[in-house]
C-alpha cells in the first residue's frame, strides 16, 4: 500500500495546479488519474482565461468581480469571487513564468487579451484557440520538472474514511493490471472535473463522468447547486464538439434562418457577448419558434477574414471542417446549445476544504465554492482551476502538515473489501448493459432537464432516474478480464452519472424560480426572496435529501440582470 | 444504411499470449468516425475490445491507431472515407506501430513518456522572473507555435522509420518539444539543449523519411523541428561533435570550394575514425569506379556562391 | 518539337553514380526531351544544408530555380532529394512574397539573378508516368522487358511530405507500377516500397540505416522480384552499394539487382548496355540482362 501526505485525484488543470502548490509547500504529494495527465479534458478548453491584467484596456479586479457576480445571477459567493478575481493576475503571470505560450499583443509584447461573454472589458488571455491545451501542457511540464509521482490510469472508486469521519485516502483500481489498491493520505483533493456525459450530446469528453463528485456524495458529503448546468451556446451538431466563445469574442455573429442577428432582441447591449445562459436561451427560443435550420442556428465568421481566422481561431476551423463539413472562411457554422459545464459540485469553502469531511478537499469544476453561482462566465473556469487549484493545494498541504499524530488511517484491508465487491459485480451474467442505461439517462436529461425546464417534465425525470438507478443495480460487466477492463470502468462511471443526475433533477424540481442557467418556463422570474440560497444535496439511504445554505455578499447588491 | 466490416487486431493477454485478428460487421449512418464505430462495437458486440479515447475532438491525443496501415486519430477519421480509399474492402484497424500492445489497440506508452521526459520538456529560464509577464514579441512567440500544438498522440512514432530500426531513437514528438523550448526566448538553455539532443539516438539519428510530417494530425511537422534543432546545434558550435553534424559540414565545405558535393571529403570527415577500418568495402567501391575524382569539380560562377555563403546570416 | 528542361542531375549522378547520368542523357531524345545543362548550379545541399543552415539552403536553391528561369524552362530532376529540396524552396518563396524579396536581395547582392517565381520542378518519373508520358512510350514500339519481375522502390522524399511533392498519393503510389507494366514488365508488389532506405544516416549511423534497407530488400525478394527499380541515386547507393553490408548486418541474402529508373526505360527501349554501364553496380545486373534478352542497340540514337 502506498501512502502520501496529499493525494490528488484527477490530473487536469486544477489537479496538477494543486499538486504543484502542495509540492512547493514541501509535502509528499501524488496524483492519481484515470487518464494520462495530458489527456485530461482541461485540454479541450479553447477560448481563454480571465484576469484583470489591463493589457488591452484599463481594467480592475473590481470590474472583474462585478462581472462575475452579475454573471452568476447573484448566486455566487462574493468573498470567493473577490479571491478568484484578485488572485487572477498573479496566477496568469505565474503560468507565463512557467512558460505558457500565450498569444501576445501586436506592439507591446504583453499577454494579449480578447473580449468574452459577460465581460465589461477585454480580459480574456488566450493562446490562439488552444488555451486549455497550452495551460494543461505547461502545468504538466512543471509536474515533470518536480518529478511529482503520478499513478496513471488508476481509477478511484471510493474514498477511504477514518473512524473520526475524516478522509484517509482513496481506493484505486489499477486499470492496466486489474488490481485494487488503497492509497493512504492525510488529505485528499478531488479534482475530477465535470459530468457533461450526463447529457447527450455534450461538449465534454467521454471521461467527464463526474467521478469525484459522486465519490464525495457517496461518502456523505453534500453537493452544492447541482441543478445549474451550463449549456454552451456554440456547439457543433450532432457531435456536440465545442466551438469557443472566442469566436464571438473575435467578432463572430449569430444568425437565424432568416439571416437576422437575433441577439439584438434578447441582449441589445452585449449581443453575442451576453452571458452564456442568455445566449443559449436565445438560440433555443429561435429554434423552438421555427427560425432555426435543422435544429441549429448559424455562427458567421466570414467577415473576420482568412488571416484573422487562421491566426486566432485555427483549431475551430479544423473542427468545423472535420465535424460539420464547413469551412468558416467561406460559410457560417451550424451550432446549437450543448451541455458544457457544471456550476455545481462538491460543497467546499474558499480554501477548497469540504466542511463535512476533514481532510477532504476539492477544486476545479468538480468543486462548488461557489464562484460561478447560477451561471459561469467564459474564461472563468480555467481561472478557477488554477486559482483554487493553487489555494486548495496549499490548504491541503497545510492540513497534512498540521495533521495530528494518528498517522495515515487507510489500511490495505480497505482495498481487499472493495476487491470482493468487484468480484461479485464481474461474476454477474444476466442483466442490463451499462450503455443502454446511460444512453437512456442522457437522452432523457437532454429533453427534460435542458435549457428550458418545467415542473411536470422534471417530475417525470425524477421518476425515470430513480427507475434507472434501480435497474442499474443489476448491471452486467461484459469483460471479465483483469487487463485494461474498460467495460468495468464504464459501468462504474454510469453509476456515478446516475447519482449525479438524481441530485441535478431533485434540485431542479425544488427550485421554483429561474436563475442563471436554471430556466423554468413555469417560474419565469428570479425570486430572490425565497431562492437567494444554495442547494445542498445529500445521498442518504439511497435517496437524495435537499438542504440549503446562505449566499455570501460583500460588495454588490443583487440587481435585475440584463445584457 | 452503409455496412462496414472491421478487421481488428486483437491481443487479449488474459486469455492468450498470441495476437490474432477478428472481424466485426457494423451497420451505421453516413457520417461515422472510426472511434465511434469502435465504441459501438465495444458496447453492442464485444465488451472486451479495448481502445484509449477521451475527448473525441482531436485534442487529447488518446486515440491514435492505424487504419488500413495509415496512422490516424480515430476520432477524426470517417469510416466512409476509409472505404473510399481502400475500394470498399474491410477496414483494417491496428494499434500504432513501434509499440508493444497491452491489449488490443491499447499500447504500452512508457517508452514514449520517458523519451519525452528525457529532453527536459520544461522551461529553464535564466535568473529570476520579472514581476509581471516576460515581454515577448508576437513574432518570437509565433516561432514556437507549431510545436506547441503537439498533443503527444504518438502518431509520429507509429511510422517513424528510424524508430523501427533503432528502438532507442528519442523520436519526433520529443524533439518537437525540445525545439519548442530551445527556441523559446525565455529559456536559458539553448546550447545545453542542443548538446543534449545531439547525442546518441538523437537528432542526427533521424532518417528523414518524412512520415512524421505526413502523419501528424495537428500539423506540427516534427521533422521540421528536428531540422531546426540541427540548425541550432550548428549555431551553437556543435556541428563537429557528431558524425551527423560533420556530414553536414562536408556539404558546406564542398559548396564553398567547388559548388558540388565533394565525395572525397564526405566519408573521411564524417567518420574519421571508423572509415579507415572499412578498407575492404572502400576497395570494392573503388573497383566499381565509385571512387570520386581527386580533383574536385568547380561549377561556373562559383564566386556568387562564395559571396552568398559569406553574406547569408542564419536566423534560427 | 522536344520539350526543353533545365537538367538538374544532382551531385551523386555525376560522380559515384555516373551511370545514371549517362543513361538519362542518352534516353532524352527517345523521350522527346531536351535536357539543357546548368553549369552554374550548386549542389542542392540535401537535407544536411537545410538542417545546418536553412537560410543558405533557401538562397542556393532559389538561385538554381532562377537559373532555370533565365533559361526559360522548368527543372527536371533524377533524384528524390534534389526534387524535395528544390520544390520545397520553390513553395516557400511562391507562398511568401516577403520571403522571396529577402532571398532575392541576397542573390542580387552576390551578383546572381533574382527569381520571379515562375518555374516548376519535376522528376523524370513524374514526366514519363503520366498518360501523356505513357502514350509517348507506346509510340516507341515494342518493349523489351520480357516479363521481368520488377519491385518498385520509391523511397521517401519523392512522395513525402505530400504538401510539397503532391504528384501522387504517398500511401498508394502507382507511377512506377504503371511504367513497369507499360514497359512489358511484371510488378512484384510489397508493402515497404516507400519506407526509407536509410541513406541520409548511412555514414553517420550505418547500423541503423542497414536495418532500414533490410525491410524493402527482404520484402521485394520475398515477393519474387528479379530486380528493384528506384528513381533516386541515393536510394540506389543504399540498396545496391551497401546491399552486401545489409546482408551481413541482418544475416540475410537478398541478391537483388537494383536498377536506376532510366536504366529500366533504357532496357525496355533497347539502349546500348555500354551506355547504361551496369558494371558500375555492386550487385550484378547479369540476371536481369538474361531475362530481358539481347536487344540490339538502337543504332544512331544512343
Amino acid at each position: 500500500m502506498h501512502t502520501h501526505d496529499v493525494v490528488v485525484v484527477g490530473a487536469g488543470l486544477a489537479g496538477m495546479r494543486a499538486a504543484i502548490a502542495a509540492h512547493e509547500a514541501g509535502v509528499d504529494v501524488a496524483l492519481v488519474t484515470k487518464v494520462h495527465p495530458v489527456r485530461s479534458h482541461s485540454g479541450a478548453a479553447q477560448g481563454g482565461i480571465n484576469a484583470a491584467l489591463g493589457n488591452a484596456t484599463d481594467d480592475s479586479t473590481d470590474n472583474h468581480t462585478f462581472d462575475t457576480v452579475k454573471g452568476s445571477d447573484y448566486l455566487g459567493d462574493q468573498d470567493a469571487i473577490e479571491i478568484l478575481c484578485g488572485d487572477a493576475p498573479g496566477e496568469i503571470i505565474q503560468l507565463e513564468h512557467w512558460g505558457a505560450v500565450f498569444s501576445r499583443h501586436e506592439t507591446t509584447g504583453k499577454i494579449a487579451q480578447r473580449p468574452f461573454g459577460g465581460a465589461g472589458f477585454p480580459r480574456t488571455c488566450y493562446a490562439a484557440d488552444l488555451t486549455g491545451l497550452v495551460i494543461l501542457h505547461t502545468l504538466y511540464t512543471v509536474c515533470v520538472k518536480y518529478d511529482i509521482p503520478c499513478y496513471e490510469e488508476y481509477f478511484v472508486t471510493e474514498l477511504i474514511q477514518d473512524d473520526h469521519g475524516g478522509c484517509a485516502g482513496v481506493i484505486a483500481y489499477d486499470m492496466v493490471h486489474g488490481t485494487v489498491e488503497a492509497i493512504g493520505g492525510k488529505a485528499v483533493v478531488l479534482a475530477t472535473g465535470g459530468a457533461g456525459r450526463v447529457y447527450a450530446p455534450s461538449t465534454n469528453s467521454h471521461s467527464s463522468t463526474g467521478d469525484g463528485m459522486s465519490l464525495a456524495l457517496r461518502a456523505g458529503v453534500p453537493l452544492k447547486d447541482m441543478e445549474f448546468m451550463q449549456f454552451h451556446p456554440t456547439t457543433l451538431s450532432p457531435s456536440g464538439v465545442l466551438v469557443t466563445e472566442g469566436a464571438r469574442g473575435e467578432g463572430g455573429i449569430l444568425l437565424n434562418k432568416d439571416g437576422d442577428r437575433f441577439m439584438s432582441k434578447y441582449a441589445p447591449n452585449k449581443l453575442e457577448l451576453a452571458s452564456r445562459d442568455v445566449v443559449s436561451r436565445a438560440e433555443a427560443t429561435e429554434i423552438m419558434e421555427g427560425r432555426g435550420i435543422d435544429g441549429s442556428v448559424l455562427l458567421d465568421l466570414r467577415h473576420l477574414g482568412r488571416d484573422k481566422i487562421m491566426e486566432r481561431l485555427p483549431q475551430i476551423r479544423e473542427l468545423a471542417m472535420a465535424f460539420a463539413g464547413v469551412d468558416p472562411i467561406d460559410a457560417p457554422i451550424p451550432i446549437r446549445p450543448g451541455a458544457h459545464y457544471h456550476m455545481g459540485g462538491v460543497h467546499v469553502d474558499s480554501w477548497g476544504a469540504a466542511p463535512h469531511m476533514p481532510g477532504l478537499f476539492a477544486a476545479g469544476e468538480c468543486a462548488c465554492v461557489s464562484v460561478h453561482g447560477a451561471n459561469r462566465l467564459g474564461g472563468n473556469s480555467l481561472l478557477e482551476a488554477v486559482v483554487f487549484g493553487a489555494r486548495t493545494g496549499s490548504a491541503a498541504a497545510g492540513f497534512a502538515q498540521d495533521f495530528n499524530g494518528r498517522g495515515v488511517q487507510a489500511t490495505p484491508e480497505h482495498g481487499v473489501a472493495y476487491e470482493a465487491q468487484l468480484r461479485e459485480l464481474l461474476e454477474r451474467t444476466d442483466g442490463p448493459r451499462q450503455y443502454e442505461i446511460r444512453d437512456e439517462l442522457a437522452d432523457m436529461m437532454q429533453v427534460k432537464v435542458g435549457v428550458f425546464r418545467t415542473g411536470s417534465e422534471l417530475a417525470e425525470a425524477k421518476v425515470k432516474v430513480e427507475e434507472l438507478r434501480e435497474k442499474f443495480k443489476g448491471v452486467v460487466v461484459d469483460d471479465k478480464g483483469k487487463t485494461f477492463n474498460q467495460s468495468l470502468i464504464h459501468v462504474i462511471e454510469t453509476g456515478f452519472l446516475l447519482d449525479l443526475a438524481d441530485t441535478m433533477i431533485t434540485g431542479a424540481v425544488a427550485r421554483t424560480e429561474s436563475r442563471g442557467a436554471h430556466s423554468r418556463t413555469d417560474f419565469l422570474e428570479r425570486d430572490d426572496e425565497n431562492w437567494m440560497k444554495h442547494t445542498l444535496a445529500y445521498l442518504e439511504d439511497d435517496q437524495i435529501r435537499l438542504d440549503y445554505s446562505e449566499v455570501t455578499f460583500t460588495k454588490f447588491e443583487p440587481q435585475v440582470r440584463t445584457y | 444504411m452503409p455496412e462496414t466490416t472491421f478487421d481488428v487486431f486483437r491481443y487479449q493477454p488474459d486469455t492468450s499470449d498470441e495476437a490474432y485478428r477478428q472481424k466485426y460487421e457494423l451497420e451505421h449512418g453516413e457520417e461515422m468516425t472510426l472511434l465511434d464505430a469502435i465504441l459501438r462495437l465495444q458496447n453492442e458486440q464485444d465488451g472486451t475490445l479495448a481502445v484509449r479515447y477521451s475527448c473525441r475532438s482531436a485534442i487529447c491525443g488518446s486515440c491514435a491507431c492505424r487504419a488500413d496501415g495509415k496512422t490516424v486519430l480515430a476520432c477524426m477519421t470517417q469510416v466512409e472515407d476509409l472505404k473510399e480509399q481502400n475500394g470498399g474492402q474491410p477496414v483494417r484497424v491496428d494499434p500504432i506501430g513501434n509499440f508493444k500492445p497491452i491489449k488490443d489497440l491499447v499500447v504500452d506508452m512508457e517508452p514514449f513518456w520517458s523519451k519525452f521526459k528525457s529532453v527536459k520538456p520544461y522551461l529553464i529560464p535564466d535568473g529570476d522572473p520579472p514581476e509581471r509577464e516576460r515581454i515577448v514579441s508576437k513574432e518570437a512567440m509565433q516561432k514556437i507555435y507549431n510545436e506547441s500544438k503537439c498533443v503527444l498522440c504518438a502518431a509520429c512514432y507509429s511510422e517513424c522509420n528510424s524508430l523501427a530500426a533503432d528502438s532507442d531513437f528519442v523520436g519526433p514528438a520529443a524533439f518537437a518539444w525540445g525545439f519548442r523550448f530551445a527556441a523559446d526566448e525565455r529559456d536559458g538553455q539553448r546550447k545545453q539543449r542542443a548538446k543534449l539532443y545531439s547525442g546518441e539516438h538523437g537528432i542526427w539519428d533521424c532518417t528523414r523519411c518524412m512520415y512524421c510530417n505526413e502523419r501528424c494530425p495537428k500539423g506540427v511537422d516534427p521533422r521540421d523541428a528536428i531540422e531546426k534543432l540541427g540548425g541550432i546545434a550548428f549555431q551553437e558550435g556543435l556541428g563537429m561533435r557528431d558524425a551527423g553534424g560533420r556530414h553536414a559540414k562536408a556539404f558546406l565545405i564542398s559548396l564553398r570550394t567547388g559548388g558540388k558535393l565533394n565525395e572525397t571529403l564526405l566519408v573521411p570527415l564524417t567518420q574519421p575514425i571508423k572509415a579507415p577500418f572499412d578498407l575492404p568495402f572502400a576497395l570494392k567501391m573503388i573497383s566499381k569506379g565509385k571512387a570520386p575524382s581527386p580533383i574536385p569539380h568547380k561549377i561556373k560562377r562559383l564566386d556568387e556562391v562564395k559571396r552568398i555563403i559569406k553574406n547569408v546570416k542564419e536566423t534560427i | 518539337m522536344a520539350r526543353k528542361f533545365a537538367y538538374y542531375p544532382g551531385c551523386v549522378a555525376e560522380f559515384s553514380s555516373k551511370e545514371l547520368n549517362s543513361t538519362t542523357k542518352a534516353l532524352a531524345p527517345l523521350l522527346d526531351i531536351d535536357l539543357l545543362p546548368m553549369p552554374a548550379a550548386t549542389c542542392c545541399g540535401a537535407g544536411d544544408v537545410a538542417e545546418a543552415k536553412p537560410n543558405l539552403y533557401l538562397t542556393l536553391n532559389v538561385r538554381i530555380l532562377s537559373q532555370a528561369e533565365a533559361m526559360g524552362c522548368d527543372i527536371m530532376t533524377i533524384c528524390n532529394v534534389c526534387t524535395l529540396n528544390l520544390r520545397r524552396a520553390n513553395k516557400l518563396v511562391k507562398e511568401d512574397p516577403r520571403l522571396l524579396e529577402s532571398v532575392n536581395e541576397e542573390l542580387v547582392k552576390a551578383g546572381a539573378r533574382p527569381y520571379e517565381g515562375t518555374k516548376e520542378v519535376t522528376h523524370l518519373l513524374w514526366y514519363i508516368s503520366t498518360e501523356e508520358g505513357l502514350s509517348l512510350l507506346e509510340r516507341q514500339g515494342p518493349k523489351g522487358l520480357n516479363g521481368l519481375r520488377v519491385a518498385p522502390y520509391y523511397g521517401c522524399q519523392l512522395l513525402r511530405p505530400s504538401s510539397v511533392m503532391g504528384f501522387e498519393d504517398p500511401d498508394q503510389p502507382q507511377s512506377l507500377e504503371r511504367l513497369i507494366v507499360a514497359l512489358g514488365g511484371e510488378v512484384a508488389d510489397y508493402d515497404a516500397k516507400s519506407r526509407c532506405c536509410g541513406f541520409p544516416i548511412l555514414l553517420a549511423r550505418e547500423n541503423t540505416a542497414l536495418k532500414e534497407s533490410h525491410v524493402a530488400l527482404s520484402q521485394a525478394r520475398d515477393a519474387g522480384a528479379e530486380c528493384m527499380v528506384t528513381p533516386c541515386p541515393l536510394c540506389h547507393l543504399a540498396m545496391d552499394a551497401y546491399q552486401r553490408k545489409a546482408e551481413a548486418v541482418n544475416g540475410e541474402v537478398y541478391n537483388m539487382p537494383v536498377l536506376h529508373l532510366p536504366q529500366l526505360l533504357g532496357l525496355a527501349l533497347g539502349l546500348d548496355n555500354k551506355i547504361m554501364d551496369f558494371k558500375r553496380h555492386m550487385v550484378s545486373v547479369d540476371p536481369v540482362l538474361s531475362v530481358v534478352g539481347g536487344q540490339p542497340a538502337l543504332a544512331g540514337r544512343a
